[in-house]
């Protein structure tokens, strides 16, 4: 445990010295200042757009910072041979997957909160000038929300540790990450559409398959995406945080335990 | 019974996208015992480092079998008895001396006090602790070097398995490594190394194993077996010679 433990210290340190992350928030800061300036140009719905672009914000400076420093930070262990410093002592490949995820998601969680705060600002500001906007806002699912960007992050974590134990480059990692990504977050649009069943549309039953497979095989990114809700302060539907929450445990659950057990087998010559 | 036992090892690596194989070391049968300092020899690409990190498990032998105080080096629980340093060391760039130490000691499950003491006093030993709490990334090639040995020694460790540590230090780092070999040595301590630089190993070594394109070709007990006027080096290039050179 102690090994764990000690390796997730030293990657979280390892990543938030990284000076990418100092530019990463730097851009987040700007962004939460151009909302406040950009709120002021329209006439209603202020809290609202507010919400949303901060929302936005900290979701794609988080998605930047995980999949940048996070395939750095573990596929140059192995570009560089920095993984001999941690499998030379009492570690296993799996206690090292698990390590470095738990660096990570601390990186994330840390990351995230600072966000989550300092966006809560220019939420306020524009606030205190419309009053009738902000009756509807509900600060705790802004919060949820910003909880579930973190959660989505961590996920992505996840399918970082599963892409970095089987390739051997960092290009390929950060490509089939995005990859992930990218289909993660647009397959339940596509799920829905195929559900509709459009009169005159021409689906094969191969590309209905097709699609159910990469649903179910893909993580459902869009689930962790609660911008609607928290922009316009509607109420989550009852057991919705614990189902998403059960969902997020198994996906993560698995991708460490297949990243574990890649690792397992490979070698470092 | 020997410390560390490597019985009939070999190791064949195959090339990505081709069937290409090259055979790293052939059928290796190796005894160390316990407090001896063993010299490991041989030209570039002849097998040295494949031989250690199959010691560490960093990677599997194809054949054979390789055991550390009588337990299989796959088993997590040897790596405690190692003390390790590669060859050309890579640490994280934003941590200093003392968190690679603290990470070092708590991955073996030193308490923080332990740790406390032994990073001062080999950080001290080293000449490293005014630079402790600087990122490494600022190190020189020999403070790494050095970094690396306090590393593999936080954890007091029976057996010291090290990689070239002499290559690329100065005079006098070379002289404060070669110093810190006799040391452990006189603490009774069990060391493995390899090393291009043949009159440090005669020096230090109770005995050496030259190896040739990834055979075993001599195993010399260097304070009594070297013939009579000849150095260590000179039995290394008959040996290369004998061998027929190297192979590509």
């Amino acid at each position: 445990m102690n090994g764990i433990l000690s390796l997730a210290v030293i990657t979280f340190k390892e990543g938030i010295r990284n000076r990418a992350l100092f530019g990463i928030f730097i851009m987040a800061l700007l962004a939460f200042a151009l909302t406040v300036i950009m709120t002021s140009l329209f006439m209603r719905d202020i809290v609202r757009i507010a919400a949303s672009l901060s929302l936005t914000t900290i979701s794609f400076s988080g998605l930047l910072m995980v999949i940048f420093i996070g395939t750095n930070l573990l596929s140059k262990d192995i570009d560089k041979r920095t993984i001999y410093m941690v499998l030379s002592r009492p570690v296993s490949r799996a206690e090292y997957i698990v390590g470095k995820f738990l660096g990570l998601c601390f990186l994330a969680a840390a990351s995230i909160a600072f966000l989550g705060i300092i966006s809560s600002i220019p939420v306020f500001i524009t606030g205190i000038g419309y009053q009738n906007s902000m009756a509807i806002f509900n600060w705790n699912v802004y919060f949820i929300a910003v909880l579930f960007i973190a959660l989505k992050l961590m996920l992505i974590v996840s399918v970082i540790m599963f892409w970095s134990s089987v390739t051997s480059t960092s290009f390929i990692s950060l490509i089939l990450t995005i990859a992930v990504y990218i289909i993660g977050s647009t397959n339940e649009v596509v799920k829905g559409f195929l559900d509709q069943k459009i009169e005159g549309m021409n689906i094969t039953p191969l590309m209905t398959a097709v699609i159910k497979c990469v649903y179910y095989i893909f993580p459902n990114l869009s689930a962790f995406d609660l911008k609607l809700q928290a922009a316009n302060g509607l109420s989550l539907a009852h057991g919705y945080v614990l189902w998403t929450s059960l969902y997020w445990v198994l996906y993560v659950a698995i991708m460490v335990s297949a990243a574990a057990l890649m690792m397992e087998r490979r070698e470092f010559p | 019974m020997p410390l560390i036992k490597i019985d009939s090892v070999s190791k064949v690596f195959k090339r990505e996208f081709s069937n290409k194989k090259i055979e790293a070391l052939k059928s290796l049968t190796l005894d160390v015992s316990e407090g001896e300092v063993f010299g490991f020899l041989g030209p570039n690409g002849a097998g040295k480092s494949t031989t250690i990190k199959l010691m560490l498990n960093l990677i599997r032998p194809t054949s054979g079998t390789l055991s550390i105080d009588g337990k299989n080096v796959s088993e997590k629980r040897v790596r405690r008895m190692i003390g390790y340093l590669p060859e050309n060391p890579f640490f994280y760039d934003h941590l200093s001396a003392k968190e690679l130490l603290w990470f070092g000691g708590k991955s073996c499950d030193l308490a923080d006090s332990v740790i406390e003491q032994r990073t001062y006093s080999l950080l001290r030993d080293l000449e490293l602790i005014d630079a402790m709490k600087r990122p490494l990334r600022s190190y020189s090639k020999g403070m790494v070097q050095r970094a690396g040995l306090a590393l593999a020694l936080i954890h007091d460790p029976s057996i010291l398995i090290l990689d070239e540590p002499m290559s690329g230090l100065d005079p006098m780092g070379r002289k404060k490594v070669f110093e810190l070999i006799l040391k452990l040595k006189e603490e009774g301590k069990t060391v493995f190394f390899s090393s291009h630089i043949l009159h440090d190993i005669e020096r230090l070594c109770d005995r050496a194993a030259i190896l040739i394109n990834g055979s075993l070709v001599r195993l010399i007990n260097v304070q009594k077996d070297l013939p009579s006027g000849k150095t260590l080096e000179e039995v290394f290039f008959e040996e290369v010679e004998r061998s027929g050179g190297l192979r590509e």
